[in-house]
């Protein structure tokens, strides 16, 4: 197989990995606030969350270069101390990536989290267990379906994430071409039968990590 | 039998883990080139061959020229930039994100008439009032550079307003060509650049009837490498970058700069 075409593919997976890492650290306890808490303005932190998942990923793709670009709010400060700029490198595809699929993870983990018997974590507190206790013996256990179609979801859509990767990582050729990228690139310069390569190659991955999630979710039923 | 695929999976998760782990190369200098997707293939052949020759690497960065010039904005370290349209080289010039004197055309555009591979050549626009010619091509006018070069020749010999019903407007010179080439319309006017080596017949439009599509190359004030970045812009220019250009279809006048 083609040199670039393994390339992208051994980036995409580890873009799409690192994401999902991030994705659940902070997507699993968001949910968890978001479910079982009231606080003010929860709408509003729910609403963020979600925003990327209906933008249009060119407009997600702009925030992001407006906020961390070396131009940009955060980016400039980073730049300044650091002399460091996440554009263009493959921290960026992770970035774009993550803030893409997050909104998966919380929902879908919300949603499992809230359906979780009262009864049941009612009288995890009668016996004596504290919240946190609770949340893990009892509410994420139960709530494991959830989760992990919420991780499966985030994965696959940090795979195929284009719009927003392309405006913050750029489309460098062996540096940030994932292969979304990297068939756009050969499908503008019209070189298809690489494009067709790839094509193949990641719905075969996709299908493959669907296939796998699916198992998944079944044992845990 | 669950236990058993779930071990499998496991298996080809750890695989998949391992197999993904991307090891990036360090080279001593490289540049980034941030150029408008129509140039993915000329500067492709000639990034390599100045690869060659200075050890330089050249990252290629292809996109838009519009998104392109917004990540410039956004202060992506871009080392040159070359547009598809000179007014981009412009709108950076005027916020100050390029080296002025570092602004030179690297192409003149050109336009041609295109007919799909299975259909009779057209060899003048006024061809495309022919009653068998039912659907045309043409880039946006209202965004794309060949789009407006389009219009302003059809408008120029009088025959815009009877074909505007004809029209299909696509977003971009390359779905412009697609269009054409996949038979989805019986004609189209595209760029002289994608039309070379296209499964088209097609007719070279002359130049006087529209205005001139300066395409344009700046190096990035901020750039990371800017005497590198210059030496690929006059390397493209010379005489090795030039018969590569003139393949792909980016002529450049004798004595424009």
């Amino acid at each position: 197989m083609n040199n670039s075409i393994l390339f992208s593919a051994r980036l995409s997976l580890q873009v799409a990995w690192v994401a999902t890492a991030f994705i659940i650290v902070t997507g699993v306890p968001a949910a968890y606030f978001l479910a079982r808490k009231d606080f003010k303005g929860k709408e509003l932190i729910d609403i963020i969350f979600t925003l990327p998942l209906v933008l249009p990923p060119t407009v997600t793709g702009y925030y992001l270069i407006v906020i961390f670009g070396r131009n940009g709010l955060i980016g400039k400060m980073i730049y300044d101390r650091t002399g460091f700029t996440i554009m263009f490198t493959w921290y960026a595809a992770v970035l774009a990536s993550f803030v893409v699929a997050l909104p998966l993870m919380v929902k879908t983990a919300r949603a499992a989290i809230e359906s979780v018997d009262r009864n049941l974590i009612n009288a995890s507190y009668t016996l004596g267990h504290g919240e946190i206790e609770t949340a893990l013996r009892v509410i994420l256990p139960l709530a494991k379906k959830g989760i992990i179609a919420g991780i499966v979801l985030s994965f696959a859509r940090a795979m195929g994430e284009f719009g927003a990767t392309l405006m913050l990582a750029g489309n460098i050729p062996g540096k940030t071409d994932t292969m979304p990228l990297a068939i756009y690139s050969l499908a503008i310069s019209d070189e298809w039968t690489q494009a067709h390569t790839m094509v193949i190659l990641l719905t075969i991955m996709s299908g493959l990590f669907l296939y796998i999630a699916n198992i998944y979710t079944k044992r845990s039923i | 039998m669950l236990r058993g695929f779930s071990r499998i999976s496991v298996v080809v998760l750890f695989i998949a883990v391992i197999f993904s782990s991307v090891t990036f190369a360090e080279s001593p200098k490289e540049i980034i080139v941030s150029a408008a997707a129509d140039l993915s293939r000329a500067f492709k052949e000639i990034g390599a061959v100045y690869e060659k020759e200075t050890g330089v690497k050249v990252l290629l960065n292809f996109g838009s020229t519009g998104l392109l010039a917004q990540q410039i904005e956004g202060g992506a370290p871009v080392d040159l930039f070359a547009a598809a349209n000179k007014s981009y080289i412009d709108s950076l010039e005027g916020k100050g994100l390029i080296l002025p004197e570092t602004r030179k055309l690297y192409a003149v555009g050109r336009i041609t008439l295109a007919t799909p591979k299975s259909y009779a050549k057209l060899s003048f626009l006024q061809d495309l009032l022919r009653p068998e010619v039912k659907k045309i091509a043409i880039a946006n006018p209202a965004h794309a550079p060949y789009g407006m070069a389009a219009k302003a020749a059809m408008e120029k010999i009088g025959i815009w307003k009877r074909l505007k019903d004809k029209l299909v407007l696509a977003e971009n010179i390359r779905q412009t060509l697609d269009y054409v080439e996949t038979g989805s319309v019986d004609a189209g006017i595209v760029a002289l650049s994608v039309s070379i080596g296209s499964n088209t017949n097609f007719t070279l439009i002359p130049e006087e009837l529209h205005p001139r599509i300066e395409q344009a190359m700046a190096v990035i004030k901020n750039g990371r490498n800017p005497k590198e970045a210059k030496g690929f812009a006059d390397f493209i220019n010379g005489p090795a970058g030039r018969p590569i250009m003139k393949k792909y279809g980016f002529v450049l006048p004798v004595g424009m700069k």
